[in-house]
């Protein structure tokens, strides 16, 4: 190994606390000791990392309460350094993180919450793609819907929840003391920019959850229709799609194709 | 690429895009971090081009890591020339340092060891780098705390050196030279008169934590007065050259760093008005 891999291995592994090799290439000089030097460098380290942190996932931050964050930043950093050139995704880990690392494991509402933030951060800088318009729609021959494909947009993101995650969140983004938490049966949102480029979540129940699941999955119109046999009167199917996918293009869900 | 005067530009940041884009303050140019722009669309893309219709821009890179013994991530460098095709920047920057070692990316600019190893490695980097990236790109000074028993010759003479093998020309980060001078006891004005007038394509300016024994490059306090000193005295030596303030943290409001773009171009006026751009 070359002299340069050597001490850039060296000055990898004391940002890691895994070894202070880095010491024996260091000058002394001035005030300060080779100690206080390096630990500059270490504190810088983890300082950058826990505020991307602090910032990705600041409601989960305040759940947690100061010594319970500290520890997940120690771990995490531990379990999962950097291994991304951009910041932006230093904690997409961080989910799953909080999902098999005691004693976060204890406590499943943390990685929902989470698993929500990072959603939110998705939509919020997801690709962008022309809306699809009703005139767009209304343009589409009858005998061709059955075949119809409908698209969402790249921000549209589909999640359940078993935990009030989503309502915790809520509670602490308006400074207000989350409830306890709780399981429940699963509850699911659409999480999105809306056509204002503004990120949104949205609650949807089970039927709306599995249409939109449906359309992702690149299902054909009838088959959308088909879906819906068991809940609704075969003569009101169409209707009621129609409907709601007016309520989408509102929302800016669907992209044009 | 051949840097033109811009005059006196921000590093642009998101507390204040609203304002810049609604009120066009007066601002000569905006630098943008180039990551930033590693994601597909949203209001980063949606802000940036609407600042674009306005202003010219430049790119400014923290995690290239020129000076890794890393093979050439060409994932980054991917990323990085579909962003600049994008943003159609007046240049390209990012830092003489390493970040990434193995794997693992520190997301600090750590200091290279001043050796013919490493001088002989950034060269022959740099040059595999703006052959894929198709542009020249400038390199900035980065602030350090410690001093290598390996170095064999000072941060000034490497720089220079650097410049005469690849005609590399850099962003000198004004701040970070005077950190650098107090954290290892030389003199900022040597250090600055070492590197060829000509190599110099842009500057930033910013603040620091002094606590005595030592500074820490903080970028999150205004430019403190012996940095405009420094400054100053080195502005009259070089001729115009596109100046920045580059405000990474307690970034506060558009107003005050105005403010103290102001006061930079208040402060070399005097020297720069009728010189010749610095070429
Ligand atoms: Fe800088």
């Amino acid at each position: 190994m070359s002299d340069l891999a050597q001490l850039q291995q060296h000055f990898m592994a004391l940002l890691q606390g895994t070894s202070d090799k880095l010491a024996d290439h260091i000058t002394e000089q001035g005030e300060l000791n080779t100690n206080q030097r390096l630990s500059i460098y270490q504190n810088a380290y983890k300082i950058r990392l826990r505020a991307v942190i602090e910032q990705d996932h600041e409601q989960l931050g305040r759940y947690l309460g100061d010594d319970l964050f500290e520890l997940m930043v120690e771990g995490y950093l531990q379990t999962f350094p950097s291994k991304f050139t951009s910041l932006r995704n230093f904690c997409d880990q961080l989910p799953q993180f909080l999902s098999t690392t005691e004693p976060f494991i204890q406590h499943p509402i943390l990685a929902e919450i989470a698993t929500f933030e990072r959603m939110l951060l998705t939509a919020f800088d997801a690709m962008d793609a022309a809306h699809l318009r009703v005139e767009a729609l209304e343009s589409i021959a009858p005998e061709n819907w059955p075949s119809l494909q409908l698209v969402l947009q790249p921000s549209v993101q589909l999640v359940c929840f078993n935990t009030n995650a989503v309502e915790s969140w809520q509670a602490l983004k308006e400074q207000q003391s989350p409830p306890e938490p709780q399981h429940q049966s699963s509850k699911c949102w659409v999480i999105a920019r809306d056509l204002q480029r503004r990120t949104q979540y949205v609650y949807v129940d089970q039927q709306e959850f599995r249409l939109l699941s449906l359309i992702k999955n690149q299902t054909p119109f009838a088959q959308l229709c088909q879906s819906c046999l068991n809940e609704l009167e075969p003569s009101l199917i169409a209707g009621f799609l129609i409907e709601k996918i007016n309520s989408w293009l509102e929302r800016g869900w669907l992209k044009q194709f | 690429m051949k840097e033109q005067f811009l005059g006196f530009g921000l590093g642009l940041r998101a507390p204040h895009l609203e304002q810049i884009i609604t009120e066009k303050p007066a601002v000569d140019w905006f630098e943008v971090i180039s990551e930033n722009y590693f994601v597909a669309g949203g209001k980063p893309w949606y802000y940036l081009n609407k600042i674009r219709e306005n202003y010219p821009v430049v790119m400014h890179g923290v995690s290239m890591s020129i000076g890794s013994t890393n093979a050439l991530n060409i994932d980054y460098l991917k990323s990085l020339k579909e962003t600049i095709a994008r943003v159609e920047p007046q240049w390209v920057s990012d830092h003489l340092c390493f970040t990434q070692v193995g794997d693992i990316n520190s997301h600090d600019l750590l200091p290279m060891p001043y050796t013919q190893e490493s001088l002989e490695h950034l060269a022959s980097r740099i040059h595999q780098v703006q052959a894929y990236l198709g542009t020249e790109m400038i390199f900035e000074n980065v602030s350090s705390y410690l001093t290598y028993k390996e170095s064999q010759m000072t941060e000034w003479d490497f720089l220079a050196a650097l410049h005469h093998k690849t005609g590399c020309r850099y962003l000198m980060d004004v701040n970070n030279v005077y950190v650098s001078a107090r954290n290892h006891q030389f003199d900022a004005m040597t250090y600055l008169n070492a590197i060829p007038k000509k190599a110099i394509a842009q500057i930033h300016l910013a603040g620091h934590q002094d606590f005595g024994s030592h500074i820490i490059d903080t970028h999150d306090e205004d430019v403190s007065p012996p940095v405009w000193d420094l400054f100053t005295r080195y502005a009259q030596q070089l001729g115009p050259v596109s100046t920045m303030i580059e405000r990474d943290d307690n970034i506060g409001t558009l107003e005050a760093l105005i403010k103290e773009l102001d006061q930079a171009r208040e402060l070399v006026q005097p020297f720069w008005q009728g010189m010749a751009k610095n070429e």
